[in-house]
């Protein structure tokens, strides 16, 4: 039997069906993102397991038990918030030995925790800091060793890399993953950010409208998208003839659908083209090799494998 | 930081003294060896200041204000947590009319509150008592006391109690622990003004405080009623330096721009 499974879930508020019959299966150990726009109900999903949103409808189960009789105080699950809701007004080590005091565990074991957790997320020397003391990333960090030395069933993630700029959001993307592989906690990522979801997770539930789109590895939901919404959603697609097509799989060739190149962009590590053919106006990404690539306004002939 | 002009300058200036001339006159007046209000006076005496010595009810009446002040205010302030806490958060039916109503003694005149309060309280033989002064000062304060309450309970991050609660933390231990340390800026602050308020009304406490419960600024009123002497100023002498010394050390101990405007201390 799966670790966790939401059965059926809905949430309506008034009339608006924000989670509208939901049902998804995790495992110990693995890490899922619930991937979608924003009013998709993904967040609201997250409250539900949380505590803090009551499901109209529908059953959350944790190894078997109901989970939505026991208290959100009682429930042991880690969370990290997008705004990280440190406590402001206690240093980076009572943050996160406030879990630990709940618990009622004894002193010295306490301190030993805190230690390790601080640690395992490289904030070792900042126990005596104020959160207003310290960056976004580190803030992230403690918030992350809050949630994490409580040692929860489950860690939910609420777009918990939404704040930080571009190049910490990618370290703290692989730092993330690493510390979920270290100490194997099954968990659930809330994002809107596709790359996040396909970077970190094992598998993504796509949702839209408050129901699953598709549920699977990213790899496949990338590669076989369920339905249009997931194709557009997990990055650029094109569609010609009927037929979607991801920009990295065309080709410039010396036969296939002719066109003219309407504009270039040069992005390091790879070109972005925009090409102007019968079928309308067709997306090609090409890696950046060294070799010299067509300019604008070049004619130019496209080439795909079909479609798996 | 833009220079001000010599017209600025000036305006300035003028404003200042403006503010701050009645203060300085009372205190100079306050020197004074003669037997009435003499300004300028060119000779410096103590005898006001000993003087206050043989008025024991100014000095009974200070410790009265005092104690008004403090006890009113905080009772205000006790009852503001949870009325913010509500307001801040909840959209429940009549939470309009609950605000306007912890807000109306703001609008409504202190001479009007004295009548009506003289009245009540005779009805209900609370006349004259300082139980009866203490309840009519928590009406008047409690508008300053909310207002500031109010805004430190609308900027809390909700997601920060959740985050308590999800580590285990009972309602009550997120209360104590969470919510009241993040409100109590505003609680301080709050407090502070009430008091101010409570020790500086007149209007209304003088239609309700009888020989034996009357606060100082209402002894004074009734002072110089009938004297024309310089007592008043020397109290008003020793009313300031007390409120300058306070002042000094609250500003070193907490900020005094804190304390006023309510700003959190841990620069959220």
């Amino acid at each position: 039997m799966a670790f966790l499974v939401l059965e059926n879930l809905s949430k309506t508020f008034g009339t608006h069906k924000a989670v509208d019959g939901l049902s998804v299966s995790v495992e110990k150990g693995e890490f899922v993102a619930l991937l979608g726009p924003s009013g998709c109900g993904k967040t609201t999903t997250l409250q539900m397991i949380a505590g803090f949103v009551e499901p109209t409808s529908g059953a959350i189960r944790l190894e078997g038990r109901d989970l939505l009789a026991v208290k959100p105080a009682e429930r042991g699950l880690g969370i990290v918030f997008q705004s990280y809701a440190l406590f402001p007004h206690m240093t980076v080590a009572e943050n996160v030995v406030f879990g630990l005091e709940m618990q009622g565990v004894a002193a010295a074991e306490r301190t030993k925790r805190v230690a390790e957790t601080l640690e395992l997320v490289g904030l070792a020397a900042f126990a005596a800091r104020f959160p207003r003391q310290m960056s976004g990333g580190q803030q992230q960090r403690v918030a992350l060793a809050r949630a994490l030395v409580i040692r929860p069933q489950i860690l939910l993630l609420d777009e918990p890399l939404s704040n930080l700029d571009a190049k910490l959001r990618e370290e703290m993307q692989i730092e993330l993953r690493q510390i979920q592989r270290t100490v194997g906690t099954t968990t659930i990522l809330v994002t809107h950010d596709q790359a996040e979801a396909m970077a970190l997770s094992d598998r993504i539930v796509v949702m839209n409208q408050g129901r699953a789109e598709q549920i699977g590895p990213p790899h496949e939901a990338y590669e076989r998208p369920a339905t249009p919404f997931v194709a557009n959603f997990l990055g650029k697609t094109n569609l010609v003839n009927g037929a979607t097509v991801r920009p990295e799989k065309i080709s410039f060739g010396v036969s296939g659908l002719a066109g003219k190149v309407r504009t270039r962009i040069f992005q390091g590590n790879h070109w972005l083209y925009q090409v102007d053919t019968a079928a309308g106006l067709v997306t090609v990404i090409r890696q950046n090799t060294g070799e010299a690539m067509p300019a604008e306004g070049a004619d130019v002939h496209l080439a795909w494998q079909a479609a798996s | 930081m833009s220079k001000n002009g010599p017209l600025a300058l000036a305006y300035h200036a003028l404003f200042v003294g403006f503010m701050l001339a009645p203060i300085l006159v009372v205190c100079w007046v306050a020197f004074t060896p003669e037997g009435f209000l003499s300004f300028p006076t060119d000779r410096w005496s103590l005898r006001w200041f000993y003087a206050i010595a043989r008025y024991p009810e100014f000095v009974s009446a200070f410790w009265r204000s005092l104690g008004l002040g403090a006890l009113s205010s905080a009772i205000a302030v006790a009852f503001s947590v949870p009325a913010a806490l509500a307001i801040a958060r909840y959209r429940f039916p009549g939470r309009e009319a609950m605000t306007a109503l912890f807000m109306s003694p703001l609008m409504i005149p202190h001479v009007v509150l004295g009548i009506a309060f003289l009245r009540f309280f005779t009805e209900i033989g609370l006349g004259g008592t300082f139980a009866g002064l203490v309840l009519a000062h928590i009406v008047i304060v409690l508008p300053f006391a909310l207002r500031l309450t109010l805004a430190s309970a609308v900027g809390l991050d909700r997601a920060i109690e959740h985050a308590a609660v999800s580590l285990g933390a009972s309602e009550w231990v997120v209360l104590k622990r969470i919510t009241l340390p993040l409100v109590l800026p505003g609680l301080v602050s709050g407090w502070a003004l009430a008091f101010i308020n409570s020790f500086d009304e007149v209007t209304m406490t003088v239609f309700i405080a009888a020989p034996g419960t009357e606060t100082l600024p209402v002894r004074m009123f009734l002072y110089i009623q009938d004297n024309i002497d310089p007592l008043v100023t020397s109290v008003s002498a020793c009313v300031i330096g007390v409120t300058v010394a306070a002042l000094v050390v609250l500003d070193r101990a907490y900020g005094l721009e804190k304390l006023l405007v309510g700003r959190s201390g841990d620069g959220r």
